[in-house]
């Protein structure tokens, strides 16, 4: 104990002894657990974005539509061929399903937006049906999602997004205010919640919804539907979407050996996509700064050959007063994992700042987890960078080291 | 038995292509509280008969035995027993050596008494006793009042009395002093001189590495050297009374 103590006591006071050497090394383990640190905060702060945006579509909502949500480019002419989505399916689903609670059409287009002088332009207005609001998991604002009746009538009603909201209302509360669509005024009846964005993906803030009913009359014409379905509590969504499939072929009137003419989405795909790309990242993206760690951890390598070489007369004397190997070995050992472990502190002490700073421009989450590691990364690399020049060391002849000046 | 016994060593190194025969075959035997200088001209042999001894260096061939201990035997098989690994004579020169050197060698920047504790460290020793011992070394140098001081805050002389006192601290089998003197000037050569006396007075062991008659007067026995094999080995004044 007290050979290993003496081994650290040294290595410390070797370092403290050249002050802007020790810091100048450190400087490359610095840059590099700062630039590790920051790729993981940024990738776990892409995962909170994806979370927080894809809990708008529901946990274990599945959604008939004509198109899959991932395919490749020449798969688009096979699918553009199937027959549309009917608004009837949804009821038609709902009578003959044991495993599904909600099941609702809705479809969109795109229009501008005003209130007095201010205005938005294409706004996505989405027209869907009173059950929308027990299908997603969208969380109000402030005010009421449209009723069964007002559904039904296609009242003129809506319910705004938290960027149409800001944009419209900049000071004043939207709720029982008119805004004109289409030429066609509406009530605001309620407003989303901010959901924040990913991607530009999925974002529900910059959305209109109003009744299907009153979408159909101020646009007119024929579209096709998404149906959004909900599985009754206590069952999975694969069930439900196993009942769901054998619904949608008998509506389609398809033969065992036909293939499917719709598509049935869900979350669960796009959090397959979104773990591939976040792959794709991570590795890419740890890799490339995993190399700035690298050449740190070179740095610390070259300053121990340095060290050890204008060391080596006191390594002579230690080795005939009795020092081992493994202890001259371990105060190198220390010397290098010191340097490297302060180099990470820093860096992650900078990361933290930095860290705060981002938060005011986008989501990014420094995790305890992240910091261990970085900490271990920074001892790890130490070890590794200090090996080679504490093992030379080690191996020093006595009678040559004590002779040298 | 002898404290240190050598028979028939000898010693060649490799520089390049040549052989050198550093020793050639050396029969040595020193008893316990002997005191025994050891002189020749460079280049023969007395120096790495120092290192040989001191366990800083193994013998080409032959057997060495200190302190019961023994450190190289060629007629023994098993490595295990008859050569000892590096860290097995590190173990012994924790444990029966103390080095003397001519240019003190103590580390720079730590304290005289850190410098004194260095070999009680490497031996394990707990701290309160290394220091009770690193202290008392000291003393018996008479540098109690200057411990605390770094090498660079002490002249020659004082330097090479932490160093003496750093060979004593783990009562070594035997003190190994190349050339202790070579770099004092006289009056501190003296002191120091009157130092290693002392230490002998007190029943130690000392072998003395010196090319000066003066301060090789001071041992009870001179060995000669020349061309790696002992010249002559004969006692002083002082050991013949």
């Amino acid at each position: 104990m007290g050979q290993l103590f003496e081994s650290v006591i040294m290595a410390i006071k070797a370092i403290l002894q050249n002050k802007t050497r020790a810091f100048l090394t450190m400087l490359g383990i610095i840059i590099g657990i700062l630039s590790v640190s920051l790729m993981g905060t940024a990738i776990s702060g892409i995962d909170e974005v994806f979370e927080n945006s894809i809990q708008g579509m529901g946990q274990d909502v599945l959604y008939v539509q004509k198109y899959p949500w991932f395919m490749m480019n020449d798969e688009w002419w096979e699918y553009r061929n199937r027959p549309d989505i009917e608004e009837k399916y949804a009821e038609q689903i709902l009578e003959r399903a044991s495993t599904i609670a909600f099941a609702t059409p809705s479809t969109g287009r795109r229009s501008d937006v005003k209130y007095g002088k201010n205005a938005v332009e294409r706004v996505e207005i989405n027209g869907t049906t009173w059950q929308e609001a027990y299908i997603s998991a969208l969380k109000l604002e402030s005010g009421r999602f449209f009723s069964e009746p007002e559904s039904r009538y296609g009242t003129r009603v809506a319910v705004i997004g938290y960027d149409i909201k800001t944009s419209l209302f900049p000071n004043e509360d939207p709720l029982g205010k008119e805004i004109i669509i289409q030429g066609n005024t509406f009530r605001i009846i309620g407003v989303i919640a901010q959901q924040g964005k990913f991607l530009g993906l999925m974002s529900m803030d910059n959305i209109v919804t109003i009744p299907l009913n009153s979408l159909k009359n101020i646009f007119g014409g024929r579209w096709g539907m998404s149906i959004s379905v909900k599985p009754k509590e206590g069952v999975t969504v694969e069930q439900a979407k196993e009942e769901l499939m054998f619904i949608m072929r008998g509506l389609r009137g398809l033969k065992p050996q036909e293939e499917n003419n719709f598509s049935i989405n869900q979350q669960e795909a796009f959090r397959q996509q979104f773990a591939s790309i976040r792959m794709a990242i991570s590795v890419v993206g740890i890799g490339i700064t995993a190399l700035s760690l690298i050449v740190g951890g070179i740095g610390i390598m070259n300053i121990m050959f340095v060290s050890v070489r204008e060391r080596t007369k006191e390594i002579g004397i230690r080795k005939a007063l009795g020092a081992k190997k493994n202890i001259i070995l371990f105060q190198f050992l220390s010397e290098a994992v010191i340097i490297s472990l302060i180099g990470g502190t820093i860096g992650i002490l900078i990361t933290v700042g930095l860290v705060g700073l981002l938060q005011k421009f986008f989501v990014a989450r420094l995790s305890i987890d992240l910091i261990i590691i970085s900490l271990s990364v920074s001892v790890i690399t130490g070890i590794l960078s200090g090996m080679v020049p504490a093992n030379l060391a080690a191996r020093l002849n006595p009678i040559e080291a004590i002779r040298y000046e | 038995m002898a404290l240190l016994e050598l028979k028939q060593v000898t010693k060649v190194y490799q520089v390049g292509t040549v052989a050198v025969h550093a020793l050639r075959g050396i029969d040595l035997m020193v008893e316990k509280n002997e005191y025994v200088s050891v002189m020749g001209p460079s280049g023969s042999g007395k120096s790495t008969l120092m290192n040989v001894i001191g366990c800083l260096d193994t013998p080409t061939s032959g057997t060495y035995i200190l302190d019961g201990k023994t450190v190289h035997d060629d007629r023994i098989e098993q490595s295990s027993v008859g050569k000892l690994s590096d860290d097995d004579l590190a173990f012994v020169r924790n444990q029966k050596i103390g080095f003397v050197f001519q240019t003190f060698n103590l580390l720079p920047r730590i304290t005289a008494l850190h410098n004194v504790e260095l070999p009680l460290i490497y031996a394990g020793i707990h701290k309160k006793d290394r220091l009770d011992m690193a202290k008392e070394a000291l003393r018996k140098v008479n540098l109690e009042d200057r411990m605390h001081h770094q090498p660079n805050e002490l002249s020659g002389g004082q330097r090479q009395r932490v160093a003496i006192a750093r060979a004593l601290v783990n009562n070594p089998s035997i003190i190994l002093a190349d050339e202790p003197t070579g770099n004092l000037d006289s009056k501190t050569s003296r002191e120091i001189m009157q130092l290693m006396d002392h230490l002998h007075d007190e029943g130690n062991t000392i072998i003395l590495v010196t090319h000066e008659t003066d301060i090789a007067q001071h041992a009870h026995r001179v060995v000669h050297f020349l061309d790696g094999l002992i010249a002559s080995d004969e006692f002083t004044p002082k050991g013949k009374g």
